[in-house]
């Protein structure tokens, strides 16, 4: 399988600071790869995943996502790569004034896509991650397992290359969180999607084969 | 309360504007009509030895729009009954052509002077005369208040562009975490502005249709209340149904300049 993330020699901070988050970091990501990264509290992960869909650039060495050097990418091409991912968010980052089945089709919309396909993509979306009954509702009306639900059925709406999740079950029950890791199973193993999931711990059942990175001493390092 | 207290914040300033701009149009109808009421009553009188046309004329002015020639012959003839020992043929002989000129536009003392010099020297005339009224004071009055009115006008426009933008700055914070949603999946700058735009339009709608009520009620309701002679001859000057498509436009111009200016302002910086 053809390599769809390589970091070589990676280095990230963040502007205003001199120091390095992440130092000297290689790694690669194969396509259809189902990859953990964990590590202690302030490591460095989340800032490690924002660089993978481009809102931090790398400070020095180089980063290609999706054939995409992150480094020198310009506004339009990195919307562009933006719009084969899907993203999680630990705080959801749902749009509350929209309805649940809006916000399940925000990637359809920025695609263009018309309002019937919107309509058929929300209901299938929905039925998926098991909150039909509550697609015209607002998600502040829903519980924070359901809306983490909305936000993954938004990250599968246009059947993402690489789907990218900042501890999407950091706020959740352990009922919630078995359900949200059973989604992102089914998209890796049928949607063949990679999926970068960074998370404080690697749920105790996990059905699928999974690669783990573990980030220390600003290191990244694979654990086999 | 906070929803109207929102688009009021928007409505008033986008209003000043609309509202300075149309008395801007009515003063703009109202000068060019009383330009032409002067211009009518103004007439320039050349004494031509030769015959002329009114493409001669235009060599020697381009502001000569028109010319009426005088019929000497008829008012000779006329002269000439019971005058022993006149023959009218004679004196039409000798006399020269009269032309009456008019001009395309209200010219001031020194305009005027000048283009009577410009007529003087050329060799086909032999004499220039004007008649009218000089109402070269009250028509550099008029000026003054027009000028008066644009500098009022382009000063309440400025600030009150100033206003939307500051406006639509709070609109664009209050929309900031969708709006940076939408840029994490992708959306184009456009796309992600189109709830600034869409509130916007909306007010704009509002500002146009509020601004052309009023100016509708001036001239159809409060002038005939008035009983102002001449403004109730002159009505028509205080609306006209173009201004609602001259205001919708602008008001539209207006929204997008702010939603530029204020997105522009507000790009994501890759940290």
């Amino acid at each position: 399988m053809a390599n769809i993330i390589t970091a070589s020699h990676l280095t990230l901070g963040y502007s205003g600071s001199e120091a390095d988050i992440i130092k000297n970091a290689n790694f690669r990501i194969k396509k259809g790869d189902f990859v953990f990264i964990t590590g202690p509290s302030g490591s460095g992960k989340s800032t490690l995943l924002r660089s993978l869909y481009g809102q931090l650039k790398p400070r020095s060495g180089n980063l290609v996502v999706g054939g995409h050097d992150m480094t020198n990418i310009s506004r339009r091409k990195l919307q562009t790569l933006r719009r084969h991912f899907g993203i999680i968010f630990q705080d959801y980052k749902l749009i509350n004034e929209w309805s649940v089945a809006k916000n399940v089709v925000l990637p359809l919309i920025i695609a263009g896509y018309g309002l019937d396909l919107q309509e058929v993509q929300a209901k299938k979306l929905l039925k998926h991650v098991k909150l039909s009954e509550h697609a015209d509702s607002l998600p502040l009306e829903l519980s924070g397992g359901e809306q983490q639900r909305i936000g993954i059925a938004r990250a599968l709406a246009k059947n993402p290359t690489i789907i990218l999740a900042d501890e999407p079950t950091g706020n959740l029950d352990e009922y919630s969180s078995n359900v949200i890791w059973d989604l992102m199973e089914n998209a890796n193993d049928q949607l063949d999607a990679t999926v970068v999931v960074v998370t404080h711990r690697i749920p105790n059942i996990f059905n699928i084969p999974y690669r783990h990175f573990i980030i220390e001493n600003k290191g990244v390092y694979e654990v086999h | 309360m906070k929803y109207i207290k929102d688009h009021v914040m928007f409505l008033f300033p986008m209003l000043a504007i609309l509202i300075g701009i149309e008395s801007f149009l009515v003063f703009g109808r109202m000068s060019k009509d009383y330009e032409k009421t002067l211009r009518s009553e103004y007439t320039m009188l050349v004494l031509a030895k030769l015959p002329m046309k009114l493409s001669e004329f235009k060599k020697i002015d381009q502001h000569i729009s028109s010319i009426e020639s005088i019929d000497k012959e008829s008012m000779v003839k006329e002269m000439a009954q019971g005058m022993r020992g006149v023959s009218a043929d004679e004196i039409i002989k000798d006399l020269p052509y009269f032309y009456t000129l008019h001009f395309d536009k209200y010219l001031d003392n020194k305009t005027i002077e000048q283009s009577k010099k410009k007529l003087a020297a050329s060799s086909s005339i032999t004499r220039v005369e004007n008649f009218g009224k000089s109402h070269n004071s009250s028509y550099n009055l008029f000026l003054f208040i027009k000028v008066i009115l644009w500098t009022f006008v382009g000063f309440m426009t400025f600030t009150s562009l100033f206003l939307v933008i500051k406006q639509m700055e709070v609109w664009q914070l209050a929309h900031r975490e969708q709006m940076q949603v939408m840029e994490i999946f992708g959306a184009s700058t456009m796309l992600r502005s189109g709830v600034l735009f869409k509130r916007a339009i909306i007010d704009a709608i509002a500002a146009t249709v509020i601004t052309s009520m009023m100016f509708m009620f001036l001239r159809y309701v409060w002038v005939k209340k008035s009983g102002i002679a001449t403004l109730i001859s002159k009505s028509n000057l205080l609306f006209e149904y173009k201004d609602v498509l001259i205001l919708g436009l602008i008001s539209i111009i207006i929204v997008a300049v702010a939603v530029a200016v204020v997105v522009a302002g507000n790009k994501e910086s890759r940290l």
